[in-house]
């Protein structure tokens, strides 16, 4: 039996009003001979408040045989869909704004330039009926306005924003212009109301008779410009059968209502370029839904606001936004199109515009691209680069990719290698001696710092030397800060401080001096 | 700045003026503007006063009539005052003798003062402003209409679908949104129409909305909507809509199109395109339409007063109650009518009176720009809105909106009330939570002598920044005297040069010396100068380095040296110009109109009543909503 059902017809249907994996019984009109190339999307999902690095990060394995780290659990079934990078990123700390500004410009000074979203949109946007669509959750943050953008025109001015799936459904699906019902509806209206002010006119005074022939004016204009519509516009499907979303009480509901409308936009090919916040930049909303009752800014600068339960609420909102990039994951790769699924002929960058969320160090980005792009990239790697590389060197290559013809994006002219089967310079570390000493005053100790895995002393920092217990780092904020930790974590260093020795314990908790072994020193701009 | 100067106080002037005019012999009513006093102005005004450019804008060769004279009646007080001062014609020019010019003021006094006949204003049916369309929907709907955005803490987001999809009205002639006469229908707001009530009338027939539903249709079964409760649904909808009974067979006419609906689910699609007509329908978006009366003057019909009084107090269609009464006749029972008032005004939709009206008359949006910070901007903000919500539900006298020691303000705001915060309650922040937006907490003012009243409030100071701003405000707003744009080619204050060491007062004041400035800025700047104590911020500043004159002289002579000393003053001999400014722009809001000058005589008949009783904010609605203007109107006819 063939269960390939032609796409237009279906959509023209009622079937449409199915529930949605039934869908994916459809097929391409015209069979497997004279396939037209899938079209190809680009769609970002941006983190706010950056992570909490030892959660987030992989430390060590290699580009194919790695395991993801604890946050990434909630996609991990998508491993073979994903290409992990790591390493992307400034030398800087940066300000919420200049990280919300740098997730798609590349830079944070890249100001007076469109987004690549938006580059990339007027590439592959031409056709639909939505060149792009530029979606949200929250209000506007003023006292920052660029924490609440990610999306900027060719002036570099911000784009607005969308936050309602309902108005984004009805924008989408029930355009009264596009669809031969609702253009049906509209006419009928359109002639009782006319019915009924020409019948008042007839009863009326003389200033009535004015303000109805104003009325009326716009009546006989709205009609004549269906009139004109009829003429110009094809038969299109019936998106209008498409259930609406409803009863949206909390974040959770409105954004799996919105990426369930994205991914049918895509699905229906009414748009190819969307992009979607979960939240503001330095985002203040609270995760009542989830339990929690601090703002999730506030839980992000777990560093000051240590405490055991401050660090499992962050972790826990932090999980909630994996978990909805695997959702979007999973109904990519519901849809059946063309060829293959949604997400096979998509781009998903998924990712954050800080590493660390308490000092905002700019090293270490998550950053995460789903989806194949139609042979685009190659996934179920993970990429970790030899050096620091610039957001824009990543979204060079993507523009070029999508053949926006770019020498140069954010003042990099180099695109970023690896995305693909091309080589890339990997990440070595060279080999390097531990130790640790004392001498009466200060301790000096070699080795690889690294974030305590241990929740409950989340704060802690520890310096792994061989063949000896790890020297604790319990400092300050102001030292953990002075001396960017967070930038070095995962890395060897050597480090110089005072504090105590007990038995085989070593603890620092003033520091001195920090250097490292082979790195770069992290930038001091606010960047 | 001036862009506030389409907001004409209408008879303001003249209060200033009557302070130095000499008692006139003649009554003026056999002065005539087309024998009289249209060939002074020719003589002496009408060479600058005229053609592509006239000076002030103002061009008297096209007022050629005593009807066009009357258009602008708002012109002549000033230009009385201008003549009588020796302002105008300027100095090198020829000048009129005094007897022209009492000619000129007995006519001014007769035809726009004394002898003026009262009438309402011809009655002319008006679209609802998008803030009382929001209101009205919920209203008929039982629900607000909601945009999905999440709201944290120093966020702004626009929560209701109404007001985020419809533009926003444009202030009309009498300088309130409600005035709509100038802002038509547009192909552009028809779609937003027609989107929100597809969104409303999906929303409506949810299953979460049933309470809502069952309003009209009564209690819905297990089973579903029935035919008859659609029947009645659509019956007692279309009522309330329209605002006014509908005829029997006008009601029938929709029922035709829902019988014989062949489900539920059918019928309902049916009782949703019914409803939408009546949503899309001219008697819906506008009020008046459905209004009774033969042409000439008269009482405006039961509906229409009761529709009236709502969108005054409410900015919102009547409820049931209002309705029965209308329908009983019984507005025109002045005992009943006037317990409506207390009703309405007793009810919490009666903030309208502060959240729309108020908040016009006083710009007080423009605090929403002081500062980026939304917690601290919320919190200057809600000064004023509570302390005019304050004055409406404690019934207090006028003068109390400039000169009072009850006080609003929270943690944000404690630190401009250093001598009294410490009356605040203790304020403990919850954790986790950065900022948060607190309620005020009404204090009473014991030691901070430099606060109290409208005037010297945070927020508004520091939304007019500057004293020209300050003095244009308080001119405008307060004492409701009209100004015209400043010239053009005003320039900068000059800078001190080597060796000068003159204040800033200094400087500005040989700035604006010239005659063509002077006659503004004579009464701006001492009002706006009163306040230079406060800094941009709205602090208080009791010291500085450099000392800070704060000292004036009103065009009445009178002298003060500083805010105190004119506080003193404007609720003393300015008083009576403050009320009639008050019961002007009240009006002008009830009315949704500009006032005319035929509405003088109405005006001062509220005025007086108010100063004789001492009056309060309560009795200025309800004199409001029982003058002739509100109750009465005129209805063309067909020959007119």
């Amino acid at each position: 039996m063939n269960w390939r059902i032609p796409r237009r017809t279906f959509l023209r249907g009622v079937g449409a009003m199915l529930p949605l994996p039934f869908l994916n019984l459809m097929e391409n009109e015209g069979g497997a001979a004279n396939i037209e190339k899938a079209p190809v999307r680009f769609m970002t999902l941006f983190k706010p408040n950056g992570v909490h690095p030892p959660s987030w990060n992989i430390n060590g394995g290699k580009e194919n045989d790695f395991r993801m780290s604890p946050l990434m659990r909630p996609f991990a079934s998508h491993k073979q869909d994903l290409l992990i990078l790591d390493n992307m990123g400034d030398f800087g700390f940066s300000s919420h704004a200049n990280s919300t500004r740098r997730f798609l410009s590349g830079h944070h000074k890249n100001t007076k330039s469109a987004s690549m979203d938006q580059l990339i949109a007027d590439q592959i946007g031409q056709e639909t009926v939505h060149r792009s669509l530029e979606l949200t959750t929250e209000g506007l943050f003023p006292n920052q306005i660029g924490c609440s953008y990610i999306s900027y025109d060719t002036n570099g001015d911000p784009i607005p924003r969308e936050s309602d799936p309902q108005l984004v459904f009805d924008r989408l699906f029930r355009n009264p212009l596009q669809h031969p019902a609702k253009r049906k509806e509209m006419v009928s209206l359109l002639d009782r109301v006319g019915e009924d002010a020409k019948k008042l006119q007839r009863k009326a005074g003389v200033e009535d008779r004015l303000i109805l022939d104003e009325y009326l004016s716009v009546v006989r204009d709205a009609e004549q410009r269906l009139e004109n519509l009829k003429s110009t516009s094809s038969e299109s499907p019936e998106l209008t059968k498409f259930m609406r979303p409803d009863g949206l009480s909390n974040l959770n509901e409105q954004v799996d209502a919105m990426l369930d409308i994205i991914a049918l936009a895509f699905w229906t090919d009414s748009t190819r370029c969307v992009t979607y916040m979960l939240g503001n930049s330095n985002s203040r909303m609270i995760f009542d839904f989830l339990g929690i009752k601090e703002q999730h800014h506030y839980l992000s600068h777990f560093f000051r606001n240590f405490s055991r339960d401050n660090i499992e609420a962050l972790l826990k909102i932090s999980e909630w936004h994996m978990e909805k990039f695997n959702y979007l994951l999973t109904k990519l790769k519901s849809y059946k199109d063309q060829n293959g699924t949604l997400l096979e002929n998509s781009v998903v960058l998924f990712g954050s515009g800080m590493g660390h969320s308490d000092n905002h160090t700019a090293t270490r980005i998550p950053m995460i691209l789903a989806g194949q792009g139609g042979g685009m990239l190659k996934t179920g790697r993970y990429v970790r680069y030899s050096q620091n590389q610039q957001i824009g060197k990543l979204h060079l290559s993507l523009l070029q990719k999508f053949g926006v013809e770019k020498a140069a994006y954010a003042q990099n002219s180099t695109a970023l290698a690896g995305l693909d089967s091309s080589d890339y310079e990997a990440f070595q570390e060279p080999s390097f001696e531990s130790w640790v000493k004392s001498d009466g005053q200060s301790i000096t100790v070699q080795g690889r710092l690294r974030m305590s895995d241990d929740l409950d002393e989340a704060k802690l920092f520890f310096v792994d030397v061989e063949d000896q217990r790890s020297v604790r780092i319990d400092v300050s904020f102001g030292d953990f800060h002075h001396f960017n930790l967070a930038y070095h974590c995962g890395t060897p260093i050597t480090l110089t401080g005072t504090g105590k020795q007990t038995g085989s314990q070593y603890v620092i908790t003033k520091l001195t001096e920090l250097n490292s072994l082979f790195g770069k020193k992290p930038g001091t701009q606010n960047g | 700045m001036h862009a506030l100067s389409h907001f004409l106080g209408v008879f303001g002037s003249v209060m200033f003026l009557t302070a130095f005019i000499m008692p006139v012999v003649s009554d003026g009513a056999d002065v005539s503007y087309e024998k009289d006093v249209r060939p002074l102005l020719a003589k002496y005004c009408v060479a600058c006063h005229s053609g592509n450019e006239p000076s002030a804008r103002l061009d008297f060769s096209i007022i050629k009539s005593q009807q066009d004279a009357n258009a602008s009646f708002e012109t002549w007080g000033r230009v009385v005052e201008l003549l009588k001062s020796g302002e105008m014609p300027p100095e090198d020019e020829k000048r009129p003798s005094n007897v022209d010019i009492e000619k000129m003021e007995s006519w001014y006094r007769s035809r726009f003062i004394d002898n003026v006949e009262p009438r309402p204003a011809d009655f002319r049916p008006r679209r609802l402003s998008a803030y009382e369309y929001r209101n009205t929907l919920r209203s008929l709907l039982g629900f607000d209409l909601e945009v999905n955005i999440i709201e944290a803490e120093q966020t702004i987001a626009e929560k209701s679908l109404v007001m985020k999809l419809l533009p926003l009205d444009p202030p009309g002639k009498s300088g309130f949104r409600n005035d709509t006469s100038g802002n038509p229908l547009t192909t552009v707001i028809w779609d937003q129409y027609s989107y929100l009530i597809d969104a409303g009338l999906e929303a409506f027939f949810s299953p979460g909305h049933q309470t809502e539903l069952e309003v009209y249709s009564g209690p819905i079964s297990e089973s579903g909507l029935s035919n008859e409760q659609a029947n009645r649904l659509l019956r007692s909808f279309m009522t309330r809509a329209y605002r006014r009974p509908v005829e029997t067979f006008e009601l029938d006419r929709l029922m035709i199109h829902i019988e014989g609906a062949s489900s539920t689910e059918e019928l309902i699609k049916r009782l949703k395109t019914e409803l939408k007509v009546v949503l899309m329908s001219p008697e819906f978006l506008y009020r008046g339409l459905l209004m009774r009366g033969n042409p000439g003057q008269q009482p405006v019909d039961q509906f229409e007063l009761a529709e009236r009084l709502s969108y005054f107090i409410w900015g919102d269609m009547p409820d049931a109650e209002l309705m029965r009464k209308a329908s009983l006749g019984e507005l025109s029972k002045p005992e009943i009518y006037r317990s409506e008032i207390v009703r309405l005004l007793d009810d919490p939709k009666s903030r309208n009176l502060t959240e729309d009206f108020a908040v016009q008359w006083f710009s007080l949006d423009e605090i929403d720009h002081v500062s980026d910070n939304v917690p601290y901007a919320v919190a200057l903000k809600s000064q004023p809105l509570d302390f005019v919500k304050y004055l409406f539900a404690a019934d207090r006298p006028l003068l109390e909106l400039i000169d009072s020691d009850v006080a609003y303000f929270n943690t944000l705001t404690s630190r401009f009330y250093p001598q009294d915060r410490k009356q605040l309650a203790k304020y403990r922040k919850p954790k986790g939570i950065e900022v948060e937006i607190v309620p005020n907490q009404q204090i009473r003012l014991q030691d901070t002598s430099e606060r109290g009243g409208l005037l010297t409030m945070p927020g508004v100071l520091a939304m007019n920044k500057g004293p020209v701003l300050r003095g244009v405000w308080m001119l405008e707003r307060l004492l409701g005297e009209p100004l015209p744009d400043p010239p053009p080619d005003v320039g900068q204050i000059p800078k001190n040069r080597n060796g000068q060491t003159l204040t800033f007062r200094e400087r500005f004041e040989l700035h604006r010396s010239k005659p063509a400035c002077a006659v503004c800025h004579d009464k701006i700047d001492p009002l706006g100068f009163s306040l230079e104590r406060y800094d941009k911020s709205g602090a208080f500043v009791a010291k500085s380095g450099e000392a800070i004159d704060t000292s004036g002289q009103l065009p009445s002579g009178e002298k003060f040296s500083t805010y105190q000393e004119l506080k003193e003053i404007l609720v003393t001999s300015q008083r009576d110009q403050i009320v009639r400014n008050i019961v002007q722009k009240t009006m002008s809001y009830a009315l949704c109109r500009k006032l005319e000058y035929y509405d003088r005589p109405s005006v001062d008949k509220i005025v007086n009543e108010l100063n004789r009783s001492d009056g309060t904010y309560r009795d200025l609605i309800r004199l409001v909503a029982e003058s002739l203007p509100f109750r009465e109107t005129i209805i063309k006819g067909e020959s007119e």
